[in-house]
């Protein structure tokens, strides 16, 4: 088995992985091959969201406020619940700028690491995962760059 | 009040006043007070072996709504590769793993009818039916069109077919089951008949 990896250039792999360390691993193994989207997408299970929560560091420093008269005015509506932002109500604002109720937003964020309404997505606490978007990441840019080779040669 | 059902109402009231209800594109009943359970409807989309067919969906809405999608089946039998074409079941992304807690009940219908209008044949729940799609398109488009006259109220009566499954229903076989066989073998009668026997 070690040859095999070796072969493949994957020397991360020690020899005695704790069961915490080994989808890490896996997750190292099928990017390097490029397996990555056929794999994760089975992995994310049929009939639910991805099963992976927004990370805790990112909900606990969502900027929080609650609403004034004058906000509620405004007649913001909360896409969770669909009411409207009140006054006193308590708020968190994403990154990507939607705005919630706390009691509405905080449930959803304890699921899974989008925005509701735009799908942007927040970091998690799954290290497997972290090195899918990190791998996504990379792709997107290599795709982007390839374009633009693409377009500096053709365009 | 669980946050579920208070979505739902105002959902409801969304959906009634909206401009596709107006134009009975689309249709939402509650079936029962704790607006756990609905009843929606959908138009065939113009251009499509659906068009002039009414669509029944059972909706079910869990507890856990928004934060997780409501459950969406055809109640209507209908000849699509993403809807199974025995249970009704359907494979659509939204209503699975990229549901967001921002969709709505007349979002859930509007993609069902987009779905209808744009098949994705490459991530099938009726393997024959998206088979029959990407090999066969001219038997798909027939073999749907005839459907939605039989079981969605569509106008267009193919009589060559229901002379096929008439002739299966002699023999003794039920009738519904008589045009998946044929429907599944591109209407070939003598290959429908051995599935039917074996
Ligand atoms: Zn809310
Ligand atoms: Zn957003």
């Amino acid at each position: 088995m070690a040859s095999y990896f070796d072969d493949h250039g994957v020397n991360e792999l020690s020899e005695n992985l704790t069961s915490d360390e080994l989808p890490l691993v896996m997750a190292r193994i099928l990017l390097r091959f490029g397996f990555a989207d056929d794999i994760w997408l089975t992995t994310m299970g049929s009939d639910g969201l991805g099963p992976y929560p927004t990370a805790k560091k990112v909900i606990e420093e969502l900027p929080t406020q609650i609403i004034t008269k004058e906000e509620a005015e405004k007649k913001n509506t909360c896409s969770v619940c669909l009411g409207h932002l009140e006054e006193d109500n308590e708020v968190k604002t994403l990154l990507c700028k939607h705005q919630f109720h706390t009691k509405c937003i905080l449930p959803w964020l304890e699921k899974v690491n989008t925005c509701p309404v735009c799908r942007e997505e927040f970091a998690t606490d799954d290290p497997a995962y972290e090195e899918f978007r990190k791998y996504k990441a990379r792709k997107k840019q290599r795709d982007f760059e390839l374009d633009n080779l693409h377009n500096s040669m053709f365009g | 009040m669980a946050i579920a059902e208070q979505r739902i109402r105002r959902e409801f009231r969304e959906v009634i006043r909206s401009e596709e209800v107006e134009r009975c594109r689309i249709k939402v009943e509650l079936v029962n007070d704790k607006f756990n359970e609905l009843k929606g409807e959908i138009a065939g989309p113009p251009e499509t072996p659906y068009e002039g067919g009414k669509f029944q969906l059972e909706i079910k809405i869990p507890e856990t709504y928004p934060f997780n999608p409501p459950k969406v089946r055809f109640v209507t039998r209908i000849w699509h590769p993403n809807i199974s074409s025995v249970t009704g079941a359907i494979c659509l992304d939204i209503l699975k793993d990229q549901w967001a807690a921002a969709m709505t009940l007349r979002t859930v219908l509007l993609s069902l009818q987009a779905l209808l209008a744009a098949a994705e044949p490459d991530d099938p729940q009726d393997a024959v039916v998206a088979r029959q799609y990407k090999e066969r398109q001219d038997v798909f488009q027939k073999t749907a069109t005839h459907w939605t006259n039989v079981y969605a109220g569509g106008p267009n009566h193919a009589d060559d077919l229901e002379d096929k499954v008439r002739q299966l229903t002699n023999m003794g076989f039920e009738e519904d089951q008589a045009r998946v066989a044929l429907s599944s073998h591109n209407w070939d009668t003598a290959q429908a008949t051995d599935f039917l026997l074996s």
